[in-house]
């Protein structure tokens, strides 16, 4: 059921949907490594719209550096995201 | 945030869905009651502390908390099975070289059942927008002066996982048992705003 | 579309307010609205996800002027009113 493992580089799909998300802006088209897959879980985006049977999927926790996301700084941030909401990167900017 | 009169007004406005609901039977008062009690006396940083405390003293179970803090927690008596479902919990460790803290920047995803009610300065806008941009700003305003060599790592908790952070032992501490140690590990340590 | 509550990243929002000794509830009303939400929850009058979307609707004016339980209340206000759990009004 999943598609990455850890150390897969991939691309936080650049979408902006309408309702509710749990996609932080501050990530999306952002490229990040794959730490860890957490298991599966119902689509948080489905739930809150009500779908009575959502869309369960693999989370994972992604890691982005600080450059990537702000251009500058030293530190990492970690973000756990649904598998919908990533796509594979191509390796060399992870 | 509010003047005391609109805190009153808010109040009337809580009173009165209340009842509301309670008279509907969509509610019920010893249920509300029974919520607050269980809150209010279950779930505490002290909590949090133990398991630190535990990992501190035992290798064994500090290698099964960092590989998997759901099947380790109930050697303490705890679990993440307390809120509405379980959540998974992954407990981070600071070393002499990383530094890991705690954030929900959507929201305020916390984990209530091992720090207690979450402080309201990790619930602001303030906190929870910058800490990714800038966390070593945002560890200053808590006192927290990392050295450069260390890497910062802010764990925006924003699906089904819940952290916790294992901080460093204190240098000095080796005589101490585990219940003095635990007593040494505040909210702040285990949220990643302090050293302890 | 990006909501009021997506803040990772913005500025301007200040210095932190770090309250020492800070209880669990500054009034009993949030405790109470605590509360609510969780039995409403439970109940399955609603889904947490639900809820959360319901803080992220307020308007972006409204959302920055409350406190945190105001949010929530707000919150429940609306789930209550958008699912006729009071019957019609």
């Amino acid at each position: 059921m999943s598609s990455f493992t850890a150390g897969d580089a991939v691309r936080v799909r650049p979408v902006d949907p309408v309702g509710h998300t749990r996609v932080p802006r501050y990530i999306r088209g952002h490229v990040g490594r794959i730490v860890d897959a957490q298991g599966q879980w119902p689509l948080a985006d489905d739930r809150a719209a009500g779908i009575t049977e959502p869309r369960v999927e693999t989370v994972y926790t992604v890691a982005f550096p600080a450059r990537e996301l702000w251009g500058e700084g030293t530190h990492e941030v970690t973000v756990d995201l649904w598998e919908s909401y990533l796509e594979r990167a191509a390796e060399e900017r992870a | 945030m509010s003047g005391e009169h609109a805190s009153s007004t808010v109040a009337v406005r809580v009173r009165r869905l209340e009842e509301r609901l309670v008279a509907a039977g969509v509610v019920g008062d010893d249920q509300l009651d029974a919520i607050l009690t269980k809150l209010l006396n279950g779930a505490s940083p002290v909590n949090g502390a133990r398991v630190v405390a535990r990992a501190w003293t035992d290798p064994g179970f500090k290698e099964r908390l960092l590989a998997d803090a759901n099947t380790a927690l109930p050697e303490l008596g705890l679990s993440m099975a307390g809120g509405l479902q379980e959540q998974r919990l992954k407990v981070v460790e600071n070393t002499e070289t990383e530094h890991n803290v705690l954030v929900c920047t959507l929201c305020s995803c916390y984990p209530i059942g091992l720090l207690g009610p979450s402080p309201s300065w990790y619930k602001s806008e303030a906190y929870r927008s910058r800490v990714v941009r800038d966390p070593r700003s945002v560890l200053a305003e808590f006192g927290l002066e990392l050295p450069d060599g260390v890497t910062v790592t802010v764990w925006d908790s924003s699906a089904e996982s819940r952290y916790m952070v294992l901080p460093r032992r204190p240098d000095g501490t080796d005589a101490r048992g585990e219940e003095a140690l635990a007593r040494l590990v505040t909210r702040e340590g285990l949220i990643g705003t302090a050293a302890v | 579309m990006s909501r009021v509550n997506d803040v990772g990243g913005q500025t301007g929002f200040g210095a932190l307010e770090i309250e020492t000794g800070e209880p669990a509830f500054h009034a009993d009303w949030e405790a109470r609205v605590y509360a609510l939400n969780m039995a409403l929850v439970r109940g399955g009058v609603y889904t947490l996800d639900e809820f959360r979307d319901a803080v992220e609707r307020m308007a972006p004016a409204e959302y920055l002027a409350a406190s945190y339980y105001e949010r929530w209340l707000h919150a429940i206000e609306t789930l209550v009113a958008e699912r006729k759990v009071l019957g019609d009004e």
